[in-house]
């Protein structure tokens, strides 16, 4: 599945980086240490997080993460969406919280560990 | 559901409260921030985190939340533990992530914990 | 289903507890015509410093220790109580709120008030001081909490009260760097609130502000204070330290600001979110700080 096609089925928005959706979704994540997710999470994952500073373009960096979604309407910050408009981060918002957002995700079969 | 059903569904090993595991829990509350559980949390849910460190355990006294349970197989250190105990507070231990913890919980008819307002 | 829940704060207890509930039923009298020899005698052996005196029932003056002495110093030898005492007595009714009798103890500044009953007009006891704190210590269980008791000793309960009529004060020591014990004086006084009757949601605004006040301290601080105030209305929560103060205080408050150390973030602190939730849950907020002399926060929550 596409980032394109996880954000039509679990109706996110998208803050930045919107021309590259295209990437394949191999799985999720949740957390919000930076230095967990980095340890982690796999290449290819959708970051679930609470952060919206830029340091987690940074870390999607690190990982080659194929998306990270903000939730309970969290917004990101103004430099976040210019550094993620920059490295080709897609940035997803949704006012669900974490639980909702991870179960929606996994019912389409974006699964966790592999 | 129980919390009972939660530590099977979770294959959870219970730290603390073997006494409690028929409360009904209603509501998840899914962070690593305990600010956020705080308050983005509602009273009676349960924490869903990956830090045991006692302040999880004052976090769910404070916001009055019903369990806690640890993800990843991450064991606490004997004073969360000891905490816990004294404030009666049950503690879960599951060998599953986040991520998945959440996606066995959410057909379950349980809720996440939307911002109070 | 809405069940109401009733508001009742420390200080409506004052109001809502009766004379009747905390006086002292079993009364010393003595009646006009008792002989003041003997009414020595009585003082002597109960260790009294007065008595009501009474006469059918009825409350006919008051009589103490110092009219004693003058009548040992100028008295005639057959004078009886009639002769000496006071005939016009301050009093209350049993069905009166306590706040009226501090308010007339510390007035007339009178260690004792006989009680009258409403309809009879009779004499039905009397209160002191100690009854009034004993009897709201008593109600709000406070005698259970040792700790607490040792920092407030009775008396300051008392103190607190008359000061400002109707405030009680909670004190904890917070220490810093020490993550382990940190959050122990919220717990103490999510438990003392919770004792107090507090709505349940103002209870838990209370306790959020008093958590994350105190983890600041913890973190950022070699330690502080955290106050508690309750009086009608109002929760005021207080968190005092000596430093090192906040260098900008606008940008603190801008969520997600944080200096915290990755020690405490990767306790699940530090993500620049307290001092919004503290700003978020309290009605209002105050925030002084200089990098000299410390930190002092102030969150108040209506009740």
């Amino acid at each position: 599945m596409t980032v394109k096609e996880m954000i039509q089925g679990a109706d996110l928005e998208v803050k930045a980086a919107a021309n590259c959706l295209d990437t394949e979704v191999t799985g999720g994540y949740s957390g919000d240490l930076i230095s967990a997710v980095i340890a982690n999470a796999e290449e290819g994952n959708v970051w679930i997080t609470w952060h919206v500073h830029p340091n987690i373009v940074a870390a999607a960096l690190v990982v080659k993460l194929a998306a990270i979604i903000l939730i309970s309407g969290r917004q990101p910050e103004e430099e976040t969406v210019k550094k993620a408009d920059e490295e080709g981060i897609p940035i997803l918002v949704s006012k669900q919280p974490a639980f909702a957002i991870i179960g929606k995700l996994n019912n389409m079969g974006i699964m966790g560990e592999k | 559901m129980t919390l009972r059903e939660i530590a099977e569904l979770l294959d959870a090993e219970v730290l603390v409260g073997e006494d409690k595991l028929d409360m009904e829990i209603e509501r998840v509350c899914v962070t690593d921030l305990m600010s956020e559980a705080l308050v983005f949390s509602q009273p009676g849910a349960l924490l869903l985190t990956g830090l045991t460190n006692p302040q999880t355990v004052r976090t769910a006294e404070v916001a009055e939340l019903r369990a806690v349970c640890f993800v990843r197989g991450r064991r606490p250190p004997d004073e969360t533990i000891e905490l816990a105990r004294e404030k009666g507070i049950p503690l879960l231990c599951t060998p599953v992530l986040m991520y998945d913890s959440c996606g066995l919980l959410y057909n379950r008819d349980l809720q996440g914990c939307s911002p109070e307002r | 289903m809405v069940k109401r829940t009733r508001l009742m704060r420390s200080q409506e207890l004052i109001y809502e507890m009766r004379v009747a509930e905390v006086m002292t039923k079993d009364v010393v009298t003595v009646t006009p015509k008792t002989s003041m020899s003997k009414f020595g005698d009585i003082l002597r052996s109960k260790r009294i410093s007065g008595t009501p005196v009474v006469s059918g029932g009825f409350l006919v003056g008051i009589i103490s220790i110092e009219d004693f002495i003058n009548w040992l110093e100028k008295g005639s030898k057959k004078a009886r109580v009639k002769q000496c005492m006071t005939e016009k007595v301050i009093t209350v009714f049993d069905d009166e709120p306590l706040a009226q009798v501090i308010s007339k103890l510390e007035h007339y500044r009178y260690g004792r008030l006989p009680v009258i009953d409403r309809d009879s007009k009779k004499l039905v006891g009397l209160v002191t001081n100690g009854d009034i704190i004993e009897g709201l210590l008593h109600k709000v269980e406070r005698v259970h909490n040792e700790e607490e008791i040792r920092r407030h000793q009775a008396s300051n309960i008392f103190d607190d009260i008359i000061v400002d009529q109707t405030t009680l004060i909670y004190e904890y020591r917070v220490i810093g760097k020490d993550f382990k014990q940190a959050g122990a004086g919220t717990s103490r006084l999510r438990k003392t609130l919770s004792r107090l009757e507090i709505h349940p949601q103002v209870l838990r605004r209370a306790a959020i502000v008093a958590y994350e006040a105190e983890m600041n301290i913890v973190i950022y601080t070699d330690g502080g204070d955290l106050f508690a105030k309750v009086e009608p209305g109002m929760i005021t929560i207080v968190a005092r330290d000596k430093g090192p103060g906040i260098e900008n205080i606008e940008l603190a408050l801008t969520p997600g600001y944080s200096t915290a150390e990755d020690w405490v973030r990767q306790l699940g602190f530090g993500a620049g979110m307290g001092l919004c939730n503290i700003k978020k849950v309290s009605d209002e907020m105050f925030l002084d700080s200089s990098v000299d002399d410390g930190t002092r926060l102030e969150a108040r929550i209506a009740i």
